[in-house]
């Protein structure tokens, strides 16, 4: 009997935390990537950050063999782009003739840590690190290094360590002035005479990304907000007002139901930023059971559904940072770095808090009903859910 | 055959895990091309295993007592971060941030341990509370955002020993230590050899330790050489050798003390414990205390090796160390279950986790794998001693009476 009470009890536990787990993990589906690769020497990376960008150009390496190891290293597949990018990896890098090791750590730390010693145990010449938290690999990374292993950090910067050669990912900067400018538009097209009453979300603390989505888009917001062009009704303008634990929708559905029940019993909503798809249609669902008018809302990473919405004309706008885009620099770099060519140059460096990490940005892509045709137009997936 | 079973010291099967185990390495040291039995290899899987093989140390002495501690996780992660904030936001030596953690591990303790003797609340109980105190805490203190931790952690969480005297081809801590592991077992041998008339009036043939020395002393002279010929720079890794003390520590504590016995005692039967004098509130409280601030040393060394806190450190985290229990033989009703087999089971889970990513297999079906094997070591386990058998695995290591 008291075996079977425990069994029982043991049984829940275990249900328990892997429930409690899932709702830990929920995802920052977004993020930029942009293209960063500094070389340097395979000698143990030394953190002298000015150095590095020179050296960067002038220290090509000596290459490796046509057939070597590539290790890539993912968060997990639980969102599209992360899928998207282990099948694009593995189809590229393949063709190339290089030997593919795709791993994805499903979202836990000491697995990816684990993940990327065994490529290097297994030879690997360049390890791709889609990190689940970017400052938490230091040490894997740094041994990295000083198997003379390439250590391209992959859609997230890499922080906390000297052993990063380079980081490919979209603008993020960019990517925040993107959205407002989207919004700006689109609220001068649908919204009539201003001012507009708006309100503003950010991404999840955790992500490096995030932050800088937000000063991106406040940089074009400040302006209109000062002149009276657009107000945020709710007063909450910070970061840490703004932000969304975790990128999870839930929280910014149930703070958007926050705000307009506080905010807007007597006023209408005309538009939202929202730093990625998921939030913007958490935001469009709260406003439409509050039974608000739909705001004009920005979003992040052309989803499916997103895609679907814009096209409908539900959400006003999204920004597409084609996967194909970023796997491609990233093959184009693996590929000088194979032909003994070394890094390409950038002049986008970040301090990582060890050392400049030299930043290959891609630029993003808006994306509204008027040109969904043309911008999917090589992305048959996406192009067939415009109808 | 006979005489096979007198090496052993009773039963052959009593040893199938450590056969599987050492099977496992060899199979996938074949499959695999060489890659496993390599020095970086099991630097890497010692540096990366040590702290769910010291949360594995701690509950096996919970599970003995018929608890559970679902805490483990979230208490591990929380104090981590707890050190990574005085460091940073007080500028504080990262000693005194360590010994500030391992304080709050013992809190922490005294907390759940207060719960279940005192208040008698069932452990599964007082700790998922926990777990979701301590998880809700992290992410509070944090903010969800990872904390850079004192550098010099990375000594404790991913570092090696170092390097002197003459030049031996080896690194010369790492053949230290193997020297004294191969000494202090022989010393133990001849002793026990010594010993081994004084019931039954007839003494074991010599034969018997002799052999028992010479495969012991090969094992560790192979281990010493793999680990101290690595690179330069690398040796026996440090978390390692944090590890190897703390078992020490608790097979003592667990074979050779009172408290161990009153663990056992109290786990075996709590009502004939507690007739016979034992003060099973005083263990239920220090056993629960002992597992938090064992996950304490867990966060820190994950810490160290991470160069930060994360606000999702140690997610999981129990369920690992649970594993690693059960797989050791521990019986889910309490009283069975011993440090050494719980630490072969806990290896078993890391071979297999990082055999199957050397080869390249997902942690999707690495997952299924790694559950497949826990039912069936445990179910073996039920089933020889429903036969009316002793249970084989449970006992691998223990106590011979």
């Amino acid at each position: 009997m008291k075996r079977k009470i425990m069994s029982m009890v043991l049984a829940t536990a275990m249900v328990a935390s892997f429930a409690l787990t899932g709702c830990g993990s929920s995802e920052r589906a977004q993020e930029v990537a942009a293209d960063t690769a500094v070389v340097e020497d395979a000698a143990p990376a030394e953190a002298d950050a000015d150095v590095a960008a020179d050296d960067a150009t002038a220290a090509a390496g000596e290459g490796f063999a046509a057939d070597a190891t590539i290790g890539i290293s993912l968060p997990w597949l639980g969102t599209q782009n992360w899928k998207e990018a282990e099948v694009m990896f593995k189809e590229q890098l393949e063709a190339e003739g290089f030997n593919v090791i795709v791993q994805a750590a499903d979202q836990k730390v000491p697995q990816q840590q684990q993940q990327i010693e065994s490529m290097i145990e297994n030879g690997a010449k360049v390890i791709v690190v889609g990190p689940v938290d970017g400052s938490q690999l230091g040490s894997v990374l740094e041994q990295a290094k000083d198997a003379g292993v390439y250590v391209l950090g992959y859609d997230r910067l890499i922080e906390n360590t000297t052993g990063v050669d380079g980081v490919i990912q979209f603008g993020s900067v960019k990517t925040g002035e993107l959205q407002a400018q989207a919004l700006l538009e689109g609220l001068a097209k649908e919204k009539g005479e201003g001012p507009y009453n708006i309100e503003l979300f950010g991404g999840g603390p955790a992500d490096p990304n995030a932050p800088n989505f937000f000063k991106g888009a406040m940089s074009v917001l400040q302006p209109k907000i000062d002149d009276g062009t657009v107000v945020v009704v709710s007063g909450q303008m910070d970061f840490q007002q703004c932000a969304t634990i975790d990128w999870d929708n839930s929280k910014a559905q149930a703070r958007m139901d926050a705000l307009l029940a506080g905010h807007y019993s007597d006023k209408e909503i005309d538009g939202c930023l929202s730093p990625n798809d998921g939030i913007a249609r958490a935001i469009i669902t709260s406003c439409e059971q509050a039974g608000q008018p739909i705001p004009v809302v920005s979003g992040l990473d052309a989803e499916n559904e997103s895609v679907e919405w814009v096209w409908a004309g539900k959400q006003y706008s999204t920004v597409a940072k084609p996967t194909t885009d970023l796997v491609g620099k990233t093959v184009e770099i693996i590929k000088s770095l194979q032909a003994g060519n070394g890094m390409p140059t950038t002049d986008v460096l970040t301090n990582n808090g060890k050392k400049d990490v030299a930043i290959y940005e891609l630029p993003p892509l808006v994306v509204t009903k008027d040109n969904a045709m043309e911008a999917f137009a090589n992305d048959p997936d996406r192009l067939a859910l415009l109808k | 055959m006979k005489k096979l079973k007198k090496v052993l010291s009773g039963d052959i099967r009593q040893y199938t895990m450590v056969v599987a185990l050492a099977a496992l390495i060899l199979v996938f040291n074949i499959i695999s091309g060489g890659k496993m039995l390599t020095p970086s290899n099991f630097q890497n899987l010692l540096s990366g295993n040590a702290y769910v093989l010291i949360l594995a140390l701690g509950m096996l002495m919970v599970i003995v007592i018929g608890q559970i501690d679902l805490s483990v996780g979230s208490v591990a992660g929380f104090s981590g971060m707890v050190m990574a904030i005085v460091a940073r936001d007080f500028n504080l030596p990262w000693w005194l941030a360590v010994l500030i953690a391992i304080a709050i591990g013992l809190l922490v303790g005294a907390w759940q341990g207060f719960f279940l003797s005192k208040l008698n609340i069932p452990g599964f109980i007082t700790t998922l509370g926990g777990m979701m105190i301590f998880r809700g805490a992290v992410i509070w203190i944090s903010g969800s955002i990872s904390v850079p931790a004192p550098s010099e952690l990375k000594f404790f969480g991913a570092g090696y020993l170092p390097e002197w005297g003459p030049n031996t081809g080896l690194n010369n801590s790492t053949l230290l230590l193997g020297i004294i592991g191969i000494l202090v077992y022989v010393i133990k041998q001849i002793n026990t050899y010594k010993h081994s008339g004084d019931i039954t009036g007839e003494r074991d043939p010599i034969w018997v330790p002799i052999i028992r020395i010479a495969v012991v002393g090969s094992v560790i002279g192979y281990f010493t050489y793999l680990f101290g010929s690595g690179r330069p720079g690398t040796s026996f890794p440090v978390p390692g050798l944090i590890l190897l003390v703390l078992i020490l520590i608790y097979h003592t504590i667990t074979q050779r003390t009172t408290f161990g016995r009153h663990v056992y005692a109290v786990g075996g039967n709590k009502n004939a414990a507690a007739l016979s004098g034992v003060n099973v509130k005083k263990v239920y409280f220090l056993t629960m205390m002992n597992m938090s601030m064992l996950a304490t040393i867990a966060g820190i060394l994950f810490v160290g090796r991470s160069t930060s806190a994360g606000p999702a450190d140690g997610t999981s985290w129990e369920m690992d160390a649970i594993a690693s229990v059960f797989i050791g033989g521990a019986a889910v009703s309490g009283g069975v279950g011993t440090i050494l087999a719980t630490m072969v089971g806990g290896l078993v889970m890391a071979v297999l986790n990082n055999g199957l990513m050397i080869m390249g297999v997902g942690a999707d079906k690495t997952q299924v794998i790694k559950g497949f094997v826990l039912l069936a070591a445990v179910a073996f386990d039920v089933y020889s001693k429903k036969n009316g058998k002793d249970s084989i695995i449970g006992r691998i290591f223990g106590k011979k009476k």
